[in-house]
């Protein structure tokens, strides 16, 4: 357990001082802070534009971080070589797998606070400068605590796409484990588009292959709770519990696989 | 110093090529502007798709060029602009945003807006209330914008009327939605309607609604009683050379007395034209605009 | 005592081609025994499957078929693993971690604690010879500087075997020797150090017993001086005050000839010519004798003979290999 605990502090430690993520996390930020200015070209819809760009800020960012860190994770990591003196310490692989996961999950928790607090910053200035009437026609609450709720599934949502990172880079290139990744990425938006193909599609075994594809595909666009959250419109604890668990499942799954694929793997 | 020439003779080259850049959108402006006016998306579910999980931001994004688009069609000196990628701006905002109040409401507004002010479609923002309608069936203002379209663009008081009516039953609905859906029904010619509306209307526990609708029932009485004094107006005119006044028709025994309105005032009557007014002094005046009458009902002249 | 590293049978197949059809065989049959206390030497060109051999003992790699153990446990057991230090060939580290945090974290994932941590990171740093950029990031590392730390963090828990692949690559002089007597301590505190080079003078001078794989066989094994040993090629006789005459004479006996100094000679006598007799002869003649020495085998001779007879081998035995 311990072990665990110093290799994913380690992968904390590399992100950190590794320039690009530090530099995405600056960029994010500045990214927020300006919905401020973009604001006043919406004839009067600021706050939307302020939560709708600081949220999609936060999930866009979030993804970049996931991919990259996560592809570093193993796949340069074994490209560089530098995991042969680590292999050779008393941790077994499935320990390393778990590590470096836990690693990941700390940075991108880290990660995603910052842009939340700076996206609440940015809200909080907001709502002091503008007269109580205005206020009282806003879809939600400038300092809406609900949209937390659409931060934590985003923050599920990354935990996914980093597992699923995790898991190519397990066995593949960084360049290809990237691709897939972004790939898998955009499929698990499109889900609900493959569901419906069984009304377009005239063929009955493409049909259930399509459905099939459609349970396998993580279901990204389920985690996507933002518009709601900055019209006001509720989101139910039970369908936080239920997307939640299934993220967990999901992830369980994928890093258990990874876990196989790394410990039979030959390290040339 | 060599290194500095070539800074100097980079930073040169540059500013001519800048130079150049200034020159050319100084003569070929137009077709700089013309295409900006291209939508590369052109169907709503492209965009959802396109748009991934950042279908808010894209809308907002659509909603801005919304109003760019609006704002410079508005502002060109050209005024040859026909806002023609306002409604499919609007469309594809609302797609990618279905709860963007703000979206269907300006939208309404400004697409039913005649030329120059706006594209004069009044269709176009029927359809694009009745979408948001679709999509909030609760929201008042929507009920309530479409009433307005069908009031002032399409001049068809009835149905608004009818719309303003669905807006005061929704939830938070402003409750002088009510009074103003019974009073369009009054310029829409029917006044038994709108009778029946006040009188609903007199139910109500807020005391300067109860006012309003004793005054308002008033004035459709007066209405009423304006219409009857002008068919006996009409009926009976004076002799060539004197003036249409009460008392020439007391004198003629047509009427019995000098008519007054509900509230006591003397209606007038124009000693030309013989057409039968509200006096202005009464605490009636003005009256509702109302067309001619489907039937007459309700009370008869009252004289003094 | 139980052996330090049993090895036995171990092979290694790849698949290669875009087919996966030809397996090819990077390691055939090894087996070897190291001693506790032993320094062995694994030697053999580039290619040879020296790498691999250390890769299958780390388990960084899985034998096709055959086994290994290290003191008494097999090679995938994870608590072995506290026991023994590795060097990989041209090692990569973290970047962005200093020399100190590098072998900080090494230290606790051998669940090191922390009092004993700073201390034992100190000393290796200083025993390698690296402490005074012990601060500086591991990115602005000579390739030198960067072989001291994969050195440290190999014996930075103390460890009973230590594996070592090319140790002193990347070094310059003064740094082989620096390895060289420290690996020369590390068997005087009865470690058992396993290391593959392709250096000969270093095993030469370090090893007690080495072994030859070339082509992934097995070429030789045993100790050092057994192999040089009787492989003794010649003599050598060094003599003085010789007249002309008989410096001709000799000249013409010997293989060869060299003049090392004013008027002193080293000759090279073949293996069947008895140096005592013309030794005797010559200062009977008023030569004076200097040094008579017996020719051995140096490792490289031996090294490349039976390199070659590998070679010869396999290459017969390719044909029947592939027709496999």
């Amino acid at each position: 357990m311990r072990a665990i605990s110093w290799i994913a502090i380690s992968v904390f430690r590399e992100s950190v001082r590794d320039r690009v993520p530090y530099n995405l996390v600056i960029f994010a930020v500045l990214l927020i802070a300006s919905s401020f200015l973009i604001g006043q070209l919406t004839a009067g819809q600021d706050v939307k534009i302020i939560k709708d760009l600081g949220l999609a800020a936060t999930a866009l960012f979030g993804l970049f971080i996931a991919i990259f860190i996560g592809i570093g994770l193993v796949s340069k990591e074994v490209e560089r070589r530098s995991i042969y003196p680590l292999l050779a310490k008393p941790i077994s692989r499935p320990q390393l797998v778990a590590g470096k996961y836990a690693g990941l999950v700390l940075t991108l928790a880290v990660n995603v606070a910052v842009m939340t607090v700076a996206v609440y910053a940015v809200l909080a200035y907001m709502t002091w400068s503008v007269p109580p009437e205005i206020r009282g026609v806003w879809d939600a609450p400038g300092l809406d605590p609900a949209m937390l709720k659409a931060v934590f599934l985003i923050f599920v949502e990354l935990m996914l796409i980093t597992a699923i990172a995790l898991f190519f880079s397990t066995f593949s290139t960084p360049l290809l484990s990237a691709a897939f990744t972004l790939a898998l990425y955009i499929v698990g938006h499109f889900n609900k588009e493959l569901r419906n193909l069984d009304q377009v599609v005239q063929s009955k075994t493409v049909a259930r292959i399509t459905e099939a594809l459609y349970h396998v595909v993580p279901d990204l666009s389920a985690f996507d709770v933002k518009t709601q959250v900055v019209h006001g419109l509720p989101v139910s604890w039970g369908y936080l519990a239920l997307t939640s668990a299934y993220g967990a499942l999901y992830i369980a799954a994928i890093l258990l696989v990874s876990i196989v694929i790394f410990s039979r793997r030959d390290f040339k | 110093m060599r290194r500095l020439i070539v800074l100097v003779v980079a930073v040169v080259t540059f500013a001519a090529a800048i130079g150049l850049q200034i020159t050319r959108d100084r003569r070929y402006a137009s077709d700089v502007r013309e295409t900006e006016r291209l939508l590369y998306i052109r169907t709503a579910r492209n965009a959802q798709r396109a748009a991934l999980a950042f279908q808010a931001v894209a809308a907002d994004i659509y909603w801005i060029r919304a109003i760019q688009h609006y704002g410079g069609d508005r502002l060109s000196p050209e005024r040859q602009h026909r806002y023609e990628l306002l409604a499919p701006l609007l469309d594809l905002t609302t797609a990618l945003d279905p709860y963007f109040t703000i979206a269907y409401r300006f939208g309404s507004i400004f697409l039913s807006e005649p030329y120059p002010g706006g594209p004069g479609d009044p269709e176009a923002a029927i359809a694009l209330l009745k979408k948001g309608i679709g999509v909030q069936p609760t929201k008042w203002q929507f009920y309530h914008d479409l009433a307005f379209v069908y009031y002032w663009h399409k001049r068809d008081p009835v149905t608004a009327s009818e719309w303003f009516r669905k807006a005061s039953e929704q939830p938070r609905a402003p409750n002088w939605l009510g009074p103003v859906a019974a009073n369009m029904l009054i310029e829409g010619g029917d006044r038994a309607k709108a009778r029946f509306l006040w009188g609903q209307i007199l139910t109500s526990e807020e005391p300067w609604l109860q006012k309003s609708a004793i005054r308002t029932l008033q004035q459709l009485d007066a209405l009423d009683a304006i219409d009857q004094l002008q068919e006996i107006v009409q009926k009976v005119p004076p002799a060539a050379g004197t003036p249409y006044s009460w008392e020439g028709l007391v004198q003629r025994r047509v009427l019995r007395g000098i008519p007054v309105d509900p509230a006591g005032t003397p209606f007038e009557v124009n000693a030309q034209t013989g057409e039968v007014t509200i006096a202005n002094a009464s605490p009636l005046y003005p009256l509702p605009r109302y067309a001619r009458p489907s039937a007459v009902s309700g009370q008869g002249v009252r004289e003094r | 005592m139980p052996l330090a590293i049993r090895i036995e049978e171990l092979t290694k197949d790849y698949a290669v081609g875009f087919w996966r059809k030809r397996p090819y065989r990077a390691l055939d049959r090894l087996s070897l025994s190291i001693e506790t206390g032993e320094v062995f030497g694994f030697l053999g060109p580039n290619g040879a499957g020296k790498t691999t051999t250390l890769k299958l003992l780390m388990q960084l790699i899985f034998p096709t078929s055959g086994r290994a153990e290290i003191l008494g446990s097999p090679v995938g057991n994870v608590a072995m693993r506290r026991r023994i230090g590795y060097l990989p060939e041209n090692p990569t580290f973290y970047d962005y971690l200093t020399a100190e945090e590098l072998l900080e974290y090494f230290a606790r994932l051998f669940g090191i604690g922390a009092a004993d941590r700073k201390k034992r990171v100190s000393g290796i740093l200083d025993r390698v010879g690296i402490a005074g950029e012990r601060r500086l990031q591991l990115r602005k590392f000579s390739k030198g500087m960067i072989q001291r730390v994969g050195i440290a963090q190999a014996l930075i828990n103390d460890p009973e075997v230590i594996f070592l692949d090319e140790p002193m690559s990347g070094l310059d002089p003064l740094g082989r020797r620096d390895v060289r007597t420290l690996i020369l301590e590390l068997r005087d505190q009865g470690r058992t150090v396993f290391f593959s080079s392709h250096i000969l003078a270093d095993a030469e001078a370090l090893c007690s017993r080495v072994a030859v794989v070339a082509g992934g066989q097995l070429a030789a094994s045993g100790k050092l001086t057994d192999i040089l040993a009787f492989e003794i090629r010649g003599w050598e006789v060094v003599l003085a005050d010789m007249s002309a005459e008989l410096l001709a004479r000799v000249s013409d006996l010997a293989k060869r000839t060299t003049e090392i100094g004013h008027g002193r000679y080293a000759f090279e006598l073949s293996i069947e010519q008895s140096p005592e007799r013309l030794a005797a002869e010559l200062t009977s003649r008023g030569a004076k004798l200097l040094s008579i020495n017996p020719i051995r085998d140096t490792l490289e001779d031996f090294f490349v003979r039976r390199v070659q007879q590998m070679g010869a081998g396999a290459r017969s035995g390719e044909n029947t290999r592939a027709r496999d």
